[in-house]
């Protein structure tokens, strides 16, 4: 009796440490929010949080600001986004393992403003950093720029 | 009967015209795309593509509308403001990377003096900024293999990750070593030279 309590209290030990090294795998920050102002959101999947400072931001992260909003982010490889009002932006792919040579970063901006300064993904590999918007895509080599999506409505 | 359809393909073509133009001025003048000087003082090169065009721009508040379809133009400060005054203003300032900690050849865990003292210096300021999550980034020279240094740079910021553990910084703090093996030199060399600048590990306080 005694023995069996003690095997489901491994068993439970087990799952309860090894649970959150498969989560862990999956929703590892790819960045962080660092600035906010006004009403911002993350959203991942279904799960939408109000961002602030030290939010994170994971792989196919969709961040959207509301009217009179910004946001700033900064990604692992040092590379920082800032928004303006209105904008809707996801993160559809971040590679950074330099060692390896692999290195992608893709976004999509759907609307609004956004400034993009390149971090070492861009440095590294000149062909790994674009930015999908609904008229045309955007390749980058190592620099700072701006862009703008009208919305279409 | 002539009249009325010859009327209606006459309304027809107007209507799609004005849709199409419509389209026109709403999708190609608003939306661009401006390179800039980043803030270490480089201009890079920002390339649009579509099925309409392609265009590239090399200088400096140059723009160009994203269906790639026009030449590039100036772009005035007054509209940059108006544009992205506020995504500007929003930009996170730049992280802060420590002095590098430099290793001797080929060794993974000897630092010298100042390294270690630098060591404790990143654990004071991570704590003062309330660092959640850790980079420690490491690095080799060209002397080696690019196999063999990709091993090395993991094992440098491995031990140093494991320095910042031992000097207080533990969980939920997350510091992660990450190798960049020899292809991130501080100082440009060609390929089997010894630099001690390039041997080092960068931490970076997210």
């Amino acid at each position: 009796m005694k023995r069996r309590f003690n095997f489901r209290q491994a068993l439970a030990g087990l799952i309860l440490t090894t649970l959150p090294l498969f989560s862990q795998a999956q929703t590892e920050p790819i960045g962080y929010v660092k600035t906010v102002t006004g009403e911002a959101w993350v959203s991942n999947g279904a799960e939408r949080v109000r961002a602030q400072r030290g939010t994170p931001v994971l792989l196919g992260s969709q961040l959207r600001t509301q009217a009179g909003a910004s946001l700033g982010v900064s990604f692992k490889d040092n590379t920082m986004m800032s928004f303006g009002p209105n904008t809707e932006l996801t993160v559809d792919e971040y590679l950074y393992e330099p060692a390896d040579e692999q290195l992608k970063l893709s976004t999509r901006l759907l609307r609004g403003t956004l400034n993009y300064i390149a971090g070492v993904i861009a440095k590294l590999k000149p062909d790994a950093v674009s930015v999908r918007t609904p008229m045309g895509v955007i390749g980058v080599r190592g620099t700072q720029f701006l862009v703008k999506v009208e919305d279409e409505q | 009967m002539n009249f009325s359809n010859k009327t209606v393909l006459l309304a027809a073509t107007l209507t799609l015209l004005a849709v199409l133009a419509g389209c026109a001025a709403k999708k190609g003048t608003g939306s661009y795309v401006v390179l800039l000087r980043d803030p270490d003082g480089n201009a890079g090169k920002v390339i649009v593509q579509s099925q309409q065009g392609e265009q590239t721009l090399t200088e400096v508040f140059k723009g160009t509308a994203l269906d790639g379809k026009r030449e590039p133009f100036f772009v005035m400060q007054d509209q940059l403001q108006r544009d992205f005054g506020a995504a500007l203003a929003a930009m996170p300032p730049p992280p802060e990377i420590p002095f590098p900690l430099e290793f001797a050849t080929r060794s993974v865990s000897a630092m010298d003096d100042r390294s270690t003292a630098e060591l404790q210096r990143i654990v004071n300021n991570a704590r003062q900024l309330n660092t959640m999550d850790i980079s420690v980034i490491g690095h080799t020279d060209t002397t080696g293999t690019p196999a063999g240094n990709r091993d090395i740079a993991l094992k440098r910021a491995q031990f140093v990750a494991s320095r910042l553990r031992d000097l207080g910084l533990l969980p939920p703090i997350r510091i992660t070593p990450i190798s960049h093996g020899q292809y991130t030199q501080k100082v440009k060399t060609g390929d089997q030279v010894d630099e001690r600048a390039n041997r080092r590990v960068e931490v970076i306080l997210h």
